[in-house]
């Protein structure tokens, strides 16, 4: 369990790097939304194997030892927190388009671009 | 009563903007975040006033008592980098009410410095992992926010850069903090403290290291991860950019102190060692970033990463003298380098413009204005007997002291490349024969502007002057963050 976990982790993060440094805003947003869920993965698996546990809710007694509630709740907040910034990128990239118009961070930041004069102020 | 001005720090400016969010453009507002900015300050004061020669101050949010509850913990280091904040803050407030008639300003500006200023007092105070990392998602989410609220249709893509690098930074820090959790079993300061002296020495401990290391030094803006920063940081109106100048950084310098002076064990030999030298390149790329660029924000902001480098290289070569002369560094800096931002900004309003090709005339029309930038300027560059000089001199005693040849030249380098470039902004914007735009003195906000750097300047000579106290007080500072016995009883069995 364990093993596999690591390998789906390690996969999560690739694959997110390999899309963040591509140049589509979409591929980029894409490849960070992945990026905070192998974050998220992560911290899951550091409530150790799941395997014969009970749920981390009292009930009065029954069942085993309950999993490791903690890293769960890391994950909660990680996921709000994630969510809203994600939510912001979305429109940060938004606005880029419709200000330079272009959805292609490579031409975004092209040297040979340059300012429009009629907005020098 | 007393467990309440603990959390004041937070509790404060999260009010604050609350209330500023519900003011709307009501005229009162202005006063009301002025207030608040003072009685912040004030607050900030007298908890560093009780913590000198204390144990820290504790507070048990929800009545859990560490480790298992949320607790804030303020100790000298935290209280003066919660008065530094409120210094600033006030400072960026007062210069920003100066600089825009009521009408034009952004009603989000105000309330959103608010929420930054709140993350960023929740990072000082905060003393588990955890918390840590929901103070910088407050403090960066707020700081993405005023980003990109004013910056106009070509400026925008330069927020894409910082939203990314600090977004890949967050999740860093949630794999370390994940990491911690699965190595100590908690996430509190102290309880990872206890734990990690038997695990010094490990590999695992070095590697979570360098992980810390990765994520607050890109926080921090130290080389190789700067990038996020010179290029955004002139986008900013120039209050907020003050404000972003002096705290921001300093944050991820803060945290780099906390944790590896208090929460891991001193024995780190190739975490120091890397941190040292990726200190001595930081100031070295970052003042040649400053060289090569004409315009003013511009050149201040690549020196906030020269002068990260020193805070940096302090922390690398870790002695208790080393550390107390970051502190020292730190106070000395946040001061300087704001009060640079808002002359840059009075600039501006002056000269129509902070293109070193088109400012001048300055010295002629406001000789003030070029006394303060001029002391400021040199207290950057470390000139005896202003505030730069003593920080830069205990780091050079320090460096020759473990014989560290390269990296004392570094500094001396960096130091002398710093004088050039200020040196480039005196030249172009003070001492120029002509101002393509003319020199506009008929505005009268420039007054309360320079009034505002006026008054940051005379704190940044009284430090300089009062080094002696300044000195003590960071030397008790660095005392209480390395002695990491008292904190640990302290935490674990005594107060709390």
């Amino acid at each position: 369990m364990m093993w596999e976990t690591a390998i789906l982790v390690g996969l999560m993060f690739g694959g997110a790097c390999f899309l963040i440094l591509q140049a589509s805003f979409v591929r980029i947003l894409f490849g960070f939304i992945l990026l905070s869920n192998a974050a998220n993965l992560f911290l899951l698996a550091m409530s150790g194997r799941p395997d014969g546990k009970t749920a981390p809710v009292l009930q009065g007694g029954n069942g085993g030892p309950p999993v490791d509630p903690l890293p769960q709740a890391l994950i909660l907040t990680a996921i709000v927190i994630g969510f809203g910034v994600i939510a912001y990128m979305v429109v940060l990239l938004y606005r880029t388009f419709l200000d330079q118009h272009t959805a292609n961070a490579c031409e975004l930041f092209d040297p040979r671009r340059e300012r429009p004069k009629e907005d020098a102020s | 009563m007393k467990a309440l001005v603990l959390a004041l720090p937070i509790l404060l400016p999260l009010l604050t903007a609350i209330v500023l969010l519900l003011a709307g453009r009501r005229r009162w507002r202005r006063w009301l975040v002025a207030l608040s900015a003072l009685v912040q300050l004030g607050v900030a004061l007298v908890l560093a006033q009780g913590a000198y020669g204390q144990p820290p101050q504790v507070l048990a949010l929800g009545g859990w008592a560490a480790p298992y509850g949320i607790v804030l913990v303020i100790d000298l280091l935290a209280a003066i980098m919660l008065a530094l904040g409120a210094l600033t803050a006030l400072a960026a407030i007062l210069f920003g009410l100066a600089e825009l008639p009521p009408e034009d300003e952004n009603p989000l500006r105000l309330p959103l410095i608010q929420f930054l200023v709140t993350g960023i007092n929740l990072a000082f105070c905060t003393a588990d992992l955890f918390n840590l990392f929901v103070a910088f998602e407050v403090m960066l989410i707020a700081s993405y926010a005023l980003l990109t609220l004013e910056a106009d249709d070509w400026d925008i893509k330069q927020a894409f850069p910082y939203l990314a690098l600090n977004l890949v930074g967050s999740t860093l820090f949630l794999v370390a903090a994940g990491l911690t959790y699965g190595m100590f079993g908690s996430l509190n300061f102290a309880l990872i403290a206890e734990r990690a002296d038997a695990l010094a020495g490990t590999p695992q401990l070095t590697l979570l290291s360098l992980l810390f290391l990765t994520v607050f030094g890109m926080k921090a803006g130290v080389f190789p991860l700067f990038y996020w920063l010179p290029n955004s940081y002139p986008i900013l109106p120039s209050p907020v950019a003050a404000l972003y100048a002096g705290m921001l950084t300093k944050v991820g310098v803060y945290v780099l102190l906390r944790i590896f002076g208090q929460v891991l064990p001193p024995d780190l030999p190739l975490p120091h060692l890397l941190m040292a030298w990726l200190a001595a390149a930081t100031m070295i790329f970052g003042v040649l970033g400053a060289v090569s660029r004409n315009f003013i924000r511009g050149i201040l902001s690549f020196h906030i990463l020269s002068q990260i480098g020193y805070m940096v290289l302090a922390i690398g070569l870790f002695t208790p003298y080393a550390l107390a002369a970051a502190i020292f560094y730190i106070i000395h800096h946040i001061v300087v380098k704001s009060t640079l931002f808002l002359v840059g900004g009075t600039v501006v309003v002056l000269n129509r413009t902070d293109d070193l090709e088109k400012t001048g005339r300055l010295w002629l029309a406001t000789p003030v204005l070029g006394v303060i930038f001029l002391l400021q300027a040199l207290s950057l560059a470390g000139i005896p007997p202003l505030s730069g000089f003593w920080g830069k001199y205990m780091i050079i005693v320090e460096g020759v002291r473990q014989q560290e040849w390269v990296l004392v030249f570094c500094a001396l380098l960096a130091g002398v490349l710093t004088l050039f470039s200020m040196l480039k902004i005196w030249n172009g914007a003070f001492w120029a024969a002509s101002a393509k735009e003319g020199v506009h003195t008929e505005e009268r906000r420039w007054r309360p502007m320079a009034a505002v750097a006026g008054g940051m300047t005379v704190v940044s000579l009284g430090i300089g002057f009062g080094a002696e106290f300044f000195l003590r007080v960071a030397h008790e500072a660095a005392r209480q963050l390395l002695d990491r016995p008292a904190y640990i009883d302290f935490l674990l069995r005594g107060g709390g």
